[in-house]
């Protein structure tokens, strides 16, 4: 063996031994726990997922460590913590990304082939047009696009995902024919200011800021209720409108990891999910944490992946491949 | 004074992001004056550690070897009459014969000066055109964004090779492996061969660290095996305190250095070599002594080492501004801005002004402490040129690893790191320039994105991209410059100086 091969097996050897026995104090997870974040690092999951794995660490007495492993709208995630040892020791930080990265067919399975551990958080997904639109209310502008079909741009992050699908229900359910400009999530806000679109859906951390900042109007919320981050902007139910299309984030692990194990999981992610810094957090960036049990998490899922799936058969974009 | 600025520059001048700062511009010192190490190597040192540092800690890690790389060059240029880096290389036409008199010393503090004049020069240029230019950058659309790229591309491709035809190939063949993972818009899935390792992409950094580190480490590891590896030169350097007359001597060099250095640096792949050669050359047609050129004078180490500093602060403007790199520096500064979520580009200055003036006022203090530490410890420095490389060879390799692996937590990574080291080593043995490659992996991307969304947005009309007149103004500006480098190639037949860093 090379004297630099020695050198390199002494490093990873002593490292492999100082992470291995660090103090499990979890009875039924033994060691550090992989937190696998869908997106890439610094966007608004891999923030809000970084802090969770944080608090979640503190509860647990084990090292909860964040890793990114994005690509592929979630799937490349999906796929690594599906085929995962089911020992509680892998998680996927998951979020509405579990049911369009499915749905789409980037991956030949549904949401189900995973078990879950509950709902954290959920936010509303605006849409918002530029503070000098002329459009002041949800109203006007369903009335000028109905006017002018095929004239107005809106803003999402990609094709195929949460805030593209929001937009086609929205588009959907004031009766207007729009074109959906893919931004991505860099230029999505830009495309907006330059006035290239004439609205976006946008996550609400993704916009609270240019909104508080008085750059861009949130006309409406696809959404059930009213926020309390922003409680000015009206609903679309409220206003006569049938959109409602949820951006959630929760916990999942590897189909057949023991019950025990995932209650531990759920334990430590409600505490943590309450925990003073998680909550001053949310308050300060838009989303609401609601931890959810994992059968209130489970109807959720399925009501929601209902909705994605009718949304996307209306776009021609369904293309689920299960097997 | 907006809030911003002040939250910037507070942020800047915390102890810990001075220490960070100063430390880079002592490491960019140390790699920058060693021959066989470049900026980017010293870069490549730190990057594992920009993952975990805080993103202001990072930055100023990262601008301070900027800085402190640009100077250190000019250290074994005139001393050894080997340039360390690529853009001090006309620093060592008059600072060799000056310090072969015995004046090292006084060279060294020549280019010490300059330097600092032109950086902090570019600095004001930062300072003052990036918020205005991201202002005008906020209004560009797609179709502008797409023929803004498209002019970056092909002036890189332009400047960065000899030969034209062989910076457009570099370019193609990058364009070619950017297309690899996800399609952007749509999410599918190409090139990928099923494989989800692949789905992800090549990263850009994980290419940089095989093109230009790997090519070094073979070269120097060569250089060692027939005993040629290390430099004995008499590091000697004698007093290194300005004198007056020579201060007076640098006014004019130095004030063309600094615009021209300035400018260069704005456009995207000029960089320090050629903006250093360029003020030379201009310096010298204006100077009253031209006889004295090339024998060791002041000036002809005043302009090219102004003009190289004063090209770190332009760069940064379009990589701020726009998010367009214009050398394989800014492009790693972008990865590890990337990395904490930090998107450079028009909404930066909106959406997170305090940070993007952090970022100028460290740049800033990484020109003070690249004065400070560069006068006080050049006679140390020096010392280190005489290091044996056998010992620092294997920690970069073991660190290239260790970077290339750090980055997706992939080891994939580190097999596709080597891969493009072997593609490094051909390249340069067919004297194709490998940073026309390296930036269309990062402009690639970009370039596509906006290509489909302009069209998304015109339903498939490509009259799009000629209805705007930013666009207009830069396909036109794209054009001339691939018409110019083909002329000009022809006419002069001289080869042009080739940067890299």
């Amino acid at each position: 063996m090379k004297p630099i091969t020695r050198i390199i097996r002494g490093i990873v050897a002593v490292a492999a031994t100082a992470v291995l026995s660090l103090p499990a104090a979890a009875q039924t997870i033994q060691g550090p726990i992989e937190f696998v974040i869908p997106f890439g690092a610094g966007g608004g999951a891999d923030i809000e997922g970084r802090l969770l794995a944080e608090e979640m660490s503190k509860v647990l007495g084990v090292p909860v460590v964040p890793v990114n492993k994005p690509g592929a709208g979630g799937a490349v995630t999906y796929t690594y913590v599906k085929n995962a040892k089911p020992d509680g020791r892998t998680i996927a930080w998951n979020s509405t990304s579990i049911l369009t990265t499915t749905n789409i067919g980037n991956v030949p399975f549904e949401h189900s082939a995973l078990d879950h551990i509950g709902q954290v958080e959920y936010q509303p997904m605006p849409f918002a047009v530029r503070a000098d639109a002329p459009w002041k209310t949800m109203k006007d502008f369903a009335a000028d696009c109905q006017k002018h079909p095929g004239k107005y741009k809106i803003a999402n992050s990609t094709t195929g995902s949460a805030t593209h699908l929001a937009a086609i229900a929205v588009a959907n359910a004031i009766g207007c024919d729009v074109i959906h400009l893919p931004a991505g999530i860099k230029r999505r806000n830009a495309t907006v200011l330059s006035g290239e679109a004439d609205a976006m859906i946008a996550p609400l951390t993704g916009a609270i800021k240019l909104a508080k900042a008085g750059k861009i109007r949130l006309l409406a919320i696809p959404s059930p209720k009213r926020n309390p981050v922003i409680p000015d902007v009206p609903t679309m139910k409220e206003l006569g409108y049938d959109a409602d299309i949820l951006l959630f984030r929760g916990l999942s692990v590897p189909k057949g990891t023991p019950s025990a194990t995932k209650a531990k999981l759920a334990d430590a992610m409600t505490k943590a999910a309450h925990s003073k810094a998680f909550m001053d957090f949310a308050a300060k960036n838009g989303f609401t944490v609601e931890t959810l049990s994992v059968d209130d998490f489970e109807k959720v899922l399925q009501a929601e992946d209902a909705k994605v799936k009718d949304i996307m058969k209306t776009a021609g974009l369904y293309h689920s491949k299960k097997k | 004074m907006s809030p911003d600025v002040v939250a910037g520059f507070a942020g800047a001048s915390l102890p810990g992001s001075l220490v960070a700062t100063a430390l880079g511009v002592a490491l960019g010192l140390i790699v920058g004056m060693i021959p066989g190490m470049t900026i980017s190597t010293g870069i490549i040192v730190v990057l594992p550690l920009t993952f975990v540092l805080d993103p202001t800690l990072s930055i100023a890690l990262l601008l301070g070897i900027y800085v402190g790389g640009m100077t250190g060059g000019s250290f074994s240029a005139t001393l050894l009459n080997i340039p360390g880096t690529p853009s001090a290389s006309a620093t060592a036409m008059d600072g060799y014969p000056m310090a072969h008199r015995g004046e090292g010393g006084r060279a060294l503090s020549v280019a010490i000066i300059a330097s600092f004049v032109g950086g902090f020069f570019s600095f004001l240029c930062l300072y003052f055109i990036a918020p205005a230019l991201a202002d005008v950058a906020l209004r560009f659309r797609a179709p502008d964004l797409f023929s803004v790229v498209f002019f970056g591309l092909t002036v890189i491709c332009t400047f960065a090779a000899r030969s034209p035809v062989k910076g457009l190939l570099s370019a193609v063949i990058g364009l070619v492996i950017v297309t690899i993972g996800q399609d952007p818009v749509m999410g599918t899935a190409r090139f990928t061969f099923g494989n989800a390792d692949l789905l992800a992409g090549v990263h850009f950094l994980t290419a940089l660290i095989g093109l230009f580190a790997v090519p070094q480490l073979v070269d120097n590891m060569i250089a060692i095996a027939r005993g040629q590896g290390d430099t004995r030169a008499s590091t000697r350097v004698g007093s290194v305190l300005p004198k007056m007359a020579d201060l007076k001597a640098m006014r004019l060099p130095a004030a063309i250095g600094s615009v021209t250095g300035a400018f260069l640096g704005i456009l995207p792949g000029a960089g320090g070599p050629i903006a250093a050669f360029i003020s030379y050359d201009y310096t010298k047609r204006f100077s009253r002594n031209k006889d004295q050129f090339g024998k060791g004078c002041v000036e002809g180490i005043a302009a090219p080492e102004s003009a190289n500093n004063a090209v770190t602060g332009g760069a940064l403007i379009p990589m701020m501004t726009l998010g367009i790199p214009g050398d394989p520096v800014t492009a790693i500064l972008i990865g590890a801005l990337l990395v904490h979520g930090l998107a450079p580009g028009p909404l930066l200055f909106m959406e997170r002004g305090d940070f993007a003036y952090t970022v100028i006022f460290s740049f800033m203090w990484a020109n003070f402490f690249n004065l400070a530490i560069a006068l006080a410890g050049v006679r140390l420095l020096v010392k280190l040129l005489a290091a044996p490389k056998a010992l620092l060879m294997p920690t970069i390799a073991l660190l290239c690893v260790i970077g290339s692996y750090a980055l997706r937590n992939s080891f994939f990574d580190v097999w596709v790191m080597l891969g493009f080291g072997l593609l490094g080593i051909a390249m340069r043995h067919l004297d194709m320039p490998v940073v026309p490659l390296l930036l269309a992996l990062v402009l690639g991307r970009q370039l596509e994105e906006h290509m489909r969304v302009a069209l998304t947005g015109s339903s498939g009309d490509v009259m799009v991209f000629f209805q705007s007149p930013f666009s207009v103004l830069f396909l036109s500006l794209s054009v001339i410059s691939i018409v110019w480098s083909f002329v000009s190639e022809r006419r002069s037949g001289r080869p042009r100086p080739a940067p890299s860093s």
